[in-house]
This record gives structure tokens, sequence and C-alpha cells, in this order.
């Protein structure tokens, strides 16, 4: 099928391009129809003293005044050269603002998206192994249970519990301050967003384990195997778990932006400094220049971990075409 | 196991060894959780008769009152009763949590018959679009709507909820209407004349329907999920209008003063309701016969 290579990857490249562009100017759109003043982030409390020549004046200053397609130009011209304007409500260039803040999101999105995966591999692999025993069973109800608790919720049942009650863990930030370089200090501070971040996932990922590995058990190749004397150890592990591997890694890649990309509850309840935090607020104050690259990062992700989770499934797996990759999606709990 | 055990127990699955028992239609329905849904639902219909207080005074001689006699489950941080509130307020968030899964189950048949009639360019471009859509964090694409439209009320909540929640339906509706397109009943009422409402209604959605309800059901759960998330963060319904997330969003005052029951008691009843959909809706998927293993 890949007969020419550079087809075939100039083809996804001219599609990645082209839903990029899209989402740019849906994103661009969108924000800037609403209503809600931007003068508001940008003035704060000053607005609302200001004269009418004073607010156009400032309108114009911003560039808010043309029409939008004016604006989305000027945009792309200037994101061309690197400079995404300045975020209205900081006052700080945008790259400036989000480059302080990403490295907290990705420290919190990427442990919490290893331990998921592997958490998740290891229930999958544990209740199939003890399929409707009562591990399974236990393990099946807890879990069901699990992914009912919304996100929120469950953070701050954990902040009652391990912050307030007992005080052992700190509720919230990244760290204390003057404690800014203490790697122990950052650790505590991360583990109950951490343990949100991997519990609101764990189930999702655990569960479909376990059913893609009950169906692979129900094939004629057990039987053979089986046959010839093999161990149920070695059916399930070398086997039928190594015939699940394929579809879970494009799983994974497809998950990047829902694990890494999903911390914006966690982090508003934790007051965690990352980026999640800084989109939700982006968002809610009309903060364009921010809003637009966030949003633009966000759907970048998405778009790429779905190209490359399609194209990991179709070197596998030839028989699977791309788009059968995202249904797995379907029954996100988010 | 001994050789000769081993030779006999391989090839014969459990289901040819014995003869079938006939299952009762019954077997597995989640009784707990249908009568316990049902019990909330139907105390929150009637909370006016439940309510032994105005769950929206703000007493303010009695505020943070830790659950007693007079409050059952306590008072919050601005003096509301939260037994009043809990039956008020879960009106409202089934409310939304309802009318949101209408609005996206219409969008979703909708579409995806649509594009499961389609000429295949079409059926493909819409099925990208549909991926597209739900390869974008949910909650996420809620927030920036919720946050457009300012401040939210149940109507537009249950808008922006809507349709942000139709595209996985789609999907499996445009499975199963391509499939059944080109049957010779839906032909033939296409030859007489009709419609496409009309053959959606009469041909195409009485066998579309058991495959997408564990959806529709499951939605209704994200749904009001959504919603008290959003009200939580406090983009949702504002603190005057109460749901069972707007009761949360006093959550933060609540750990400074160590009160528990601001945010146990109205999370237990969301999880408690979370939990009964979720049975139901897990009842309606259960494949009938599945078959033994072979390990």
């Amino acid at each position: 099928m890949r007969r020419n290579p550079a087809l075939y990857y100039g083809k996804k490249a001219l599609v990645f391009l082209l839903s990029v562009f899209v989402l740019s100017v849906a994103v661009f759109y969108i924000s800037r129809l609403a209503p809600g003043d931007p003068l508001m982030s940008y003035y704060g409390e000053r607005t609302e003293k200001m004269s009418v020549e004073e607010k156009e004046a400032a309108r114009e200053k911003l560039g808010l005044n043309d029409p939008i397609y004016i604006q989305y130009i000027r945009w792309v011209e200037n994101a061309a050269k690197g400079e995404f304007g300045i975020s209205f409500k900081y006052k700080q260039d945008v790259m400036e603002v989000i480059g302080s803040r990403i490295g907290f999101t990705l420290i919190l999105g990427g442990i919490g998206f290893v331990l998921t995966f592997a958490g998740a591999l290891l229930l999958g692999v544990l209740c199939a192994w003890h399929e409707d025993k009562w591990v399974d069973k236990i393990l099946c109800k807890g879990g069901t249970l699990l992914s009912c608790i919304p996100e929120f919720w469950l953070s701050l049942a954990l902040i009652l519990i391990f912050a307030v009650t007992l005080r052992w863990l700190p509720s919230s930030g990244a760290y204390d301050i003057g404690y800014k370089d203490d790697w122990l200090n950052r650790v505590t501070h991360l583990i109950l967003p951490l343990t949100i971040v991997v519990l609101q996932h764990l189930w999702y990922y655990a569960y479909m384990v376990r059913n893609k590995l009950l169906e692979e058990t129900r094939a004629d190749y057990v039987l053979l195997g089986k046959s010839k004397g093999l161990s149920k150890k070695d059916i399930m592990l070398k086997h039928c778990l190594r015939n699940v591997l394929p579809s879970y890694i494009s799983m994974m890649a497809i998950s990047v932006p829902h694990v890494v990309g999903g911390t914006y509850i966690v982090e508003t309840v934790f007051s965690y400094p990352g980026i999640g935090a800084l989109s939700y607020e982006s968002a809610r104050y009309h903060d364009y220049n921010l809003l637009m690259v966030l949003c633009m990062m966000t759907g970048v992700l998405v778009i790429f971990c779905n190209l490359i989770g399609g194209i990991i499934n179709e070197r596998i797996d030839p028989r699977i075409k791309a788009n059968e990759v995202v249904q797995i999606s379907e029954v996100t709990v988010d | 196991m001994t050789e000769e055990k081993l030779f006999t127990m391989v090839g014969i699955r459990p289901e040819s060894a014995t003869p079938e028992k006939k299952v009762s239609r019954r077997k597995g329905f989640p009784w707990v959780s249908v009568v316990l849904m049902t019990a909330i639902v139907l105390c929150c219909l009637a909370a006016e008769l439940l309510m032994t207080k105005d769950p929206g005074y703000l007493d303010l001689e009695n505020f943070n009152v830790a659950p007693n006699g007079e409050f059952l489950f306590g008072t919050d941080t601005l003096g509301r009763d939260i037994f009043s509130g809990i039956w008020y307020g879960g009106r409202i968030s089934i409310t939304i949590g309802f009318f949101a899964t209408v609005i996206a189950t219409f969008i979703a048949v909708v579409y995806g018959s649509v594009s499961g009639i389609a000429p295949a360019w079409l059926d493909n471009l819409m099925m990208r679009f549909a991926e597209i859509f739900l390869s974008v964090p949910g909650l996420l694409l809620v927030l920036f709507l919720q946050a457009i439209l300012g401040q939210a009320n149940v109507l537009t909540l249950s808008i922006v909820i809507g349709v942000t929640g139709w595209a996985s339906i789609a999907k499996i509706i445009r499975t199963e209407v391509r499939q059944i397109r080109s049957s010779e009943y839906v032909v033939a009422s296409r030859c007489m004349g009709g419609r496409f409402f009309h053959v959606l209604g009469k041909h195409l959605a009485p066998n579309f329907v058991s495959c997408v309800m564990f959806m529709v059901v499951m939605n209704v759960r994200t749904a009001i999920v959504t919603e008290s998330t959003l009200s939580f963060m406090g983009m949702g319904l504002p603190l005057e209008i109460i749901s069972w997330g707007s009761m949360l969003s006093l959550a933060e005052k609540a750990l400074l003063t160590d009160s528990w029951w601001i945010i146990i008691i109205p999370g237990t009843f969301l999880v408690t309701l979370l939990m009964c959909i979720t049975n139901v809706g897990n009842y309606m998927r259960k494949a009938a016969n599945r078959k033994g293993s072979n390990l």
C-alpha cells in the first residue's frame, strides 16, 4: 500500500496542514465573534472609567477594529515570524507566559501518562487472567465506580482527606514559597494531582485491555497452543498479549492529548501553575492571543497524535484503515 | 493435571458439553440501581414536599452548620440548607442531563442518518469532521463554548453540552444506517416517495435504536458530570441557581473551614446517581451469549 513513501507521507502532511488551517480559522472566528470585551482583560477595572474616545483609541492600538479576516491575516503573518502577540492579561509575550508554565504540565501529564498506561496494562492482564473470579469482579466493580466519580469531586475528596484532615500532603501549588529548587517539596506537591490524573484514565484503558484480551482467548490459536502443551502463562503473555499490544500502542498515541492535555480541571482545583489552568483562564477572560496559541497547541497535538496513531496502526496491521482507530475514543469518560 | 485429563479437555468447549440452559431475560437486571435511581429522581421531582427549608434562603445566623436535627445535612457557607438544596438542585442537574441528551441524540440521529445515506464522498467528509470533533477533549470544548457564551442558564448550558456530545452516537448510527440503507424495504419506501424523515422514523430508527441506547444512557451521565464540573469551576450555573454542581462550587471555602458535609453530601448523591445510570447502561450493552474462553 505504501508503494511511494514520498507520496504517502506527503498526503499525510497535506491533511495535517489543512486541518491546522481550518482549526486556526475556526478558533479565531469563534473567539472574536463571542460577546465579552477583550479590553477588560487588558485594562481590567480601568475600562469602566475610560471615555468612549479612549476606548476607541485602545481598540485601535490593539488592532481590534479591523474586520476579522484582516486580523486573521495579520495574526498569520506575525505567527510566521514567531510573534504571537502579547497576552492581554499578563502583559507579556504569549510565548513567555506559556514557556514559564508548560514544564509543570508536561511533568504532571507525562508522568501521569506513563503511570496510567503501565498500570492499565497490568490491571487489564490481571483481570483477564482471573476472568470472572472474585479478583476480576472486584476490580471491575471498583473500576466502574471510579469512572463514575467526577474528576473535580475526587480531587476535592482527596484534598479533604489528605490535606485538610490528615495534613500529610499540601493541597495547592507546585512548590512552597522559598522551596523552588527543593525537588522533595515538588514531589509532595505532585502526589495528589498525579493520583487524580492516573485514576481518572486508568480504568478506561484497563477495561479495554481486559476485553481485548478476553476476545483473544476465544481465538482458535489458543486451542492449538494448549494442545501443544503451552502453559496458560505462555499463551496469555506471549501470544494473546502480543496480539493486543499493537492496538494498545496506537491507542496510546491517540490518547496523548487526552491525558497530557486533559489536566485543566486538576490544575485548576490544585492551583497548579500549568497551561491547563492557563487555558481555562484565557477563555474566561477573553485573552485572545493567549487563547489562540493554547487552542492551536492542543489542536495540533490532537491532529498530530491521531495521524501518528493511524500510521502506527497501518504499519502494524495493514487491514485497518486509519479512520477506524479513532473509534476507540468513542466512549471516553471525560 | 494428568496427561489423560489434558487430552480430553482440549477442544471441548463448555457450551457444547452441556445443553444450553434458557437464561431468564431478567437475569442480571440491575434492580438496585433502577430502584435507587427512580427514588432519587422521584424525590427531586417532589422536592417541594420534601424540603424542610427554602433552599435559596440565606440564613445568616446558621451558616456552616454541621448536620444536626434541624438542618439534616447541615448548611453551606452562605447559610443555605443542604438537605433542601439536594432535592431542589437535583432537579436542575437531572433536567440538564436530560435536555442535553435529547439535543445530542437529535443531532446525532439526523447527522448519522444523512451521512449513512449520503454518497461516499459526503459520507467521508462528514465522518472525518465527526472524528476531528471526537478527538478534541470534550470538556475543553464545552469550557470554551460556555466561556464565549457568557453567563449560563439551564437552557444555554443544555445546548452547549448537547452540541458537543453528539459525535460518538452519530458514528454508530451511520454504521447501522449504511448496513440497512440498501435493503428492499428502504428502497421500496423511497420509490413510493417516502421523504427523508419518513424513512428515518419508520424504517431506519427502529433498527438502530437498540444499538445506540447504551450510548444515549451514557450521554446522560456525561452531561450531568459536565454540568457539575462547569458549575463547580464557576463557568456553569451561577450560585443562585441551585444544582449539585453549583452547590459544590462552594467547596473551596468549605475546605478552608473544614466543613466536609458541603463537599461530601452533594457529591455522594451525584456519584450514586451516576453509578446507577452506568449500571443501567451496561445492562443494555451486555452481549447476549458470550463464547466460553479457550484458556
